[in-house]
């Protein structure tokens, strides 16, 4: 893998009114990168702004503030004609395989929908590719007359899948494309995805609130909670060293196997809920419901650095980092100022 | 553009798989719904005897607007009853009431066509744009459709026709002009769903712009409230017609129609009554058949409507 950046997101910011005039902060202030030929992991609770930001990368969606810049140029800023040969090299799989593909037209139309917006193929020839493609995903290429009702879940998200491939993007982003399908159908998706990955040498920008997902296919990892990422590291670095206190609530949360570990693991269960969007809490956005929150966290934002002796691809923001083996099921938050 | 899509389709080697559309699956519904396919044959028998209006005047040897004062009026000038040489009767002038009858279908059914499809073009697209590119375009075309809607279409319709002449045009414009926005006001509602989803999304992260997406990906999944709404116009633009031709705002005379046959026999129904029943009764059995059949659309293509 080399270091080549792809995409960069700086400091980006998506707001959206709403009707009673609030706004919703539903990305506050993100920056990263991604780098050629990886994988990267988005983790968050549901309404933590994974998505959006997902859109925002996309340019589907136009920033409030900050840049996205993709391959050394900036997206941020086109206007939608200029923006028709970015999308060539950056395509969404979406969460939701039926939501996502047109009920109405036949899948063969659907997949060639690419090659018809861009105006690269048509008439026989399209249909040859679209066939291509289908065997690509592992579809019957002579269903592609066939309507997307009448495909099972799983077939659905490789239609989905098809149609992000067909013009060989270099990143494609990933919304969730397995949340919606049964575990068996997930492991057949991600195989797939991983080996499209190594054939077309794609890079991939995965979401999902599945941490062990995440865990499988990732090469570096971002939390994101509330719109802001608290913890980005590389995946056995953010499992085995884990800094932020939310990303060690996240991961106590996985289910384990084992019943004998799962029964003497440490368990951390947060109080509350996570505060709206659109009214988020000063300072660090987690000191509401963090067992280790102390005065200072409430007072100031706690920027996304290398904390400790961490490398300096391993950026945490937290105040009160967790050393390594640091029990903190015990830990009771402190927010008098001292 | 459309042309190329369909390519796909179309280009079939025997071994493609057939998917079945859902056009295909409400049309094999409809093929088992009785009522919906009696009414149709109904609606076809009166489309032939539309285009078959001349071989009617042929067979009776009476033409339409042809006046036998001799033996087509008593000798009190009152009409004559159904009898051997005029089938249904006389109209007040010795006129062959069944040959006007077949005339009047041709008025009506163009009319109906004519009108609700000029309604129907105009209500999809403007519904399409205000509910899809919303904004500006929205707010405009949905205040339009408001004042379109609350305004009193019979009193515009009499003020219009008295001031260019009653004419066919003149009825056709009148009645697109003013039953469009029912149109546009389910279309827009349906779309304002639509453009969340996330296919339209999908479309747009594909590069697609709003035209595409507005009629390639949208308009199929309006298409089928839009058929079913048209199937069930058709009767309504028959009647206003005839209500328009009833009021004397309808074709001049002596084309025959059968709004005009209805008003002029009101002066004789206590002494013909073959003369007011007759058109009447090619009225309601049209717009019975039109309504039944659009019922049966209905259930065909929103099969969980309610029946009520």
């Amino acid at each position: 893998m080399n270091n080549d950046v792809l995409l960069k997101v700086d400091d980006v910011r998506k707001e959206f009114p709403t009707h009673s005039k609030e706004v919703v902060h539903a990305v506050d202030g993100v920056s990263l990168e991604v780098r050629k030929g990886e994988t990267l992991g988005l983790v968050g609770e549901t309404g933590c702004g994974k998505s959006t930001l997902a859109r925002c990368m996309a340019h589907l969606y136009d920033v409030t503030s900050g840049s996205v810049w993709f391959d050394g140029k900036e997206i941020s800023t086109l206007s939608r004609r200029a923006m028709r040969p970015v999308r060539r090299e950056v395509q969404m799989i979406f969460q939701d395989p039926y939501g996502s593909l047109n009920p109405r037209r036949r899948v063969g139309s659907i997949i060639g929908d690419p090659f018809a917006i861009h105006g690269i193929a048509s008439g026989p020839e399209r249909k040859k590719k679209v066939q291509e493609l289908m065997e690509l995903v592992g579809l019957n290429p002579e269903h592609y007359n066939r309507f997307p009702a009448e495909f099972s879940g799983g077939q659905r998200q490789r239609i989905g899948v098809a149609r992000a491939l067909a013009l060989r993007p270099k990143l494609v982003i990933c919304d969730e494309p397995v949340s919606a399908l049964d575990v068996s159908i997930q492991a057949q998706i991600i195989n797939l995805l991983a080996d499209l990955q190594k054939e077309f040498d794609l890079t991939y920008v995965f979401i999902s609130h599945d941490l062990s997902v995440v865990r499988h296919v990732s090469d570096r990892i971002a939390v994101m909670y509330l719109g802001k990422i608290v913890e980005l590291a590389p995946t056995h670095e953010l499992f085995g060293q884990t800094r932020h206190p939310y990303t060690r609530a996240l991961l106590s949360a996985l289910p384990v196997a084992d019943p004998d570990t799962a029964d003497s693991r440490e368990q951390i269960i947060l109080g509350g809920d996570m505060p709206a969007a659109t009214n988020p809490p000063e300072g660090c956005r987690f000191h509401t419901r963090c067992p280790k929150a102390r005065a200072d966290c409430a007072a100031g934002e706690p920027p996304l650095i290398s904390v400790l002796d961490d490398r300096q691809d391993h950026r945490t923001a937290c105040f009160h980092p967790l050393t390594i083996g640091e029990d903190m099921s015990t830990a009771v938050p402190d927010l008098k100022a001292s | 553009m459309t042309a190329a899509i369909e390519m796909v389709d179309v280009l079939d080697e025997p071994k493609a798989i057939e998917g079945r559309s859902p056009f295909v699956l409400a049309l094999r519904r409809l093929r088992k719904d009785k009522v919906a396919m009696i009414s149709l044959a109904v609606i076809v028998l009166i489309v032939l005897m539309a285009i078959f209006a001349p071989v009617f005047a042929a067979i009776t040897g009476h033409p339409p607007n042809e006046q036998y004062r001799d033996i087509g009026l008593t000798p009190d000038g009152l009409p004559r009853g159904p009898n051997g040489t005029f089938w249904l009767g006389t109209d007040d002038l010795g006129r062959d009431i069944l040959v006007r009858i077949a005339y009047g279908a041709r008025v009506s059914l163009l009319v109906g066509v004519i009108a609700t499809a000029i309604t129907v073009a105009i209500g999809v697209v403007l519904g399409l744009a205000a509910g899809f590119l919303g904004g500006v375009v929205d707010t405009v075309l949905a205040r339009l459709i408001d004042v379109v809607l609350s305004v009193p279409f019979l009193l515009v319709a009499i003020a219009l026709v008295s001031v260019t002449g009653p004419s066919l045009t003149v009825t056709v414009l009148v009645i697109g002009f003013f039953s469009w926005a029912s149109v546009a006001r389910i279309v827009r509602g349906q779309v304002l769903s639509l453009r969340e989803r996330e296919f339209v999304e999908a479309a747009r992260s594909l590069g697609a712009g709003d035209r595409r997406i507005m009629f390639v990906d949208v308009l199929p999944n309006v298409l089928a409230p839009v058929i079913v709404y048209t199937t069930l116009l058709i009767p309504v633009v028959i009647v206003t017609q005839a209500t328009l031709s009833f009021l004397g705002l309808g074709l001049p005379p002596p084309t025959a129609d059968w709004g005009g046959m209805i008003s002029a026999s009101q002066n004789y129904y206590t002494t013909a009554w073959w003369f007011i029943l007759f058109p009447g009764l090619a009225l309601l059995i049209t717009t019975l058949a039109f309504n039944l059949f659009g019922d049966g659309v209905r259930d065909a293509f929103d099969p969980r409507a309610d029946r009520t």
